[in-house]
């Protein structure tokens, strides 16, 4: 494509899928342990029959916190390299794992039984499959 | 506004679970349509603008069951069956017409069949939050906090 030529000149040789997982894997590495450890703490709370805490939505905000740096970092990658990454659907992808986990924790918290802590569960799962999604389409050149 | 039988909310206790699932469906199927609208609608207009109904049927099932709208979940878990059903079996039959591009192609193979088992999920729990047997209600009024953990 043209733009993508005349961007080529101005940056430099377009980053293979190897330079661009460099910069993004400690990245989604952070984000799936982050997700998997709030998955396994929601686990052990329906083991015990309760109902999600003020503390794991702490740990939701974590998680929703290092996403916003992995936005701001991929948006600066984006913008400054030339790439083959499909911008719509990582940006997609991007919006609808932020929103996931703040909504899924309100709609949880509401809920004061067991079934509260299956919902975060679910929602932390979801959040960590759609990192490995992105990490996907990172990959993709 | 006369009910005739209690009912219980379709949006609590296992509904909780429930509708989670359907609003995490409903945000990956309404996604996916949307971008594929708005990218390559002329590769594939029927599949896609398929894709976008599929996701407004969730979006609606989602916030019919949250907010215990029973006629309205009725119809959006019906239709929701059917596409399914309907668009799976195309999928499968007649690759031509129904490429792999909707959230219901090949039973929702896709989405770890999550599509197809959803709508049995949702009318099941429609039905049995629907009707109360007259010794339940009895047994509910005597026990009202039935296992109902309240956790600070």
């Amino acid at each position: 494509m043209v733009v993508r030529d005349a961007r080529a000149l101005v940056n430099g040789p377009a980053i293979g899928p190897v330079g661009w997982g460099l910069v993004i894997l400690p990245v989604a590495l952070l984000v799936g342990a982050l997700c998997v450890a709030l998955a396994a703490w929601a686990a052990w709370f329906v083991a015990a029959d309760r109902a999600v805490v003020l503390r794991q939505l702490w740990g939701g905000a974590v998680v929703e916190a290092v996403l916003v740096v992995q936005g701001v970092i991929a948006a600066a990658v984006l913008a400054t390299k030339d790439h083959d990454v499909d911008a719509a659907l990582f940006w997609g992808y991007v919006v609808v794992q932020l929103i996931v986990l703040p909504i899924a924790a309100a709609w949880a918290f509401a809920e004061r039984t067991r079934w509260s802590s299956v919902v975060l569960l679910v929602a932390a799962l979801t959040t960590g499959f759609l990192e490995y999604r992105l990490w996907q389409i990172w990959g993709v050149s | 506004m006369t009910k005739v039988a209690p009912t219980r909310p379709t949006g609590s206790g296992p509904g909780r679970l429930l509708v989670a699932v359907y609003g995490i469906l409903a945000l990956a199927a309404t996604a996916r349509g949307i971008y594929q609208v708005a990218t390559k609608l002329s590769d594939a207009p029927v599949a896609y603008l398929l894709s976008l109904f599929s996701g407004v049927v969730y979006i609606l099932a989602t916030i019919a069951l949250a907010t215990d709208r029973r006629r309205l979940a009725w119809v959006t878990v019906l239709v929701e069956l059917v596409g399914v059903l309907v668009v799976g079996t195309l999928s499968v039959v007649d690759v031509g017409e129904f490429p792999d591009e909707t959230v219901w192609s090949g039973f929702g193979a896709g989405y770890g069949y999550i599509p197809l088992v959803l709508p049995f999920l949702g009318l099941l729990w429609l039905w049995r939050t629907g009707r109360r047997a007259p010794d339940d209600v009895a047994a509910a009024d005597s026990t009202d906090d039935d296992g109902a953990a309240t956790v600070g």
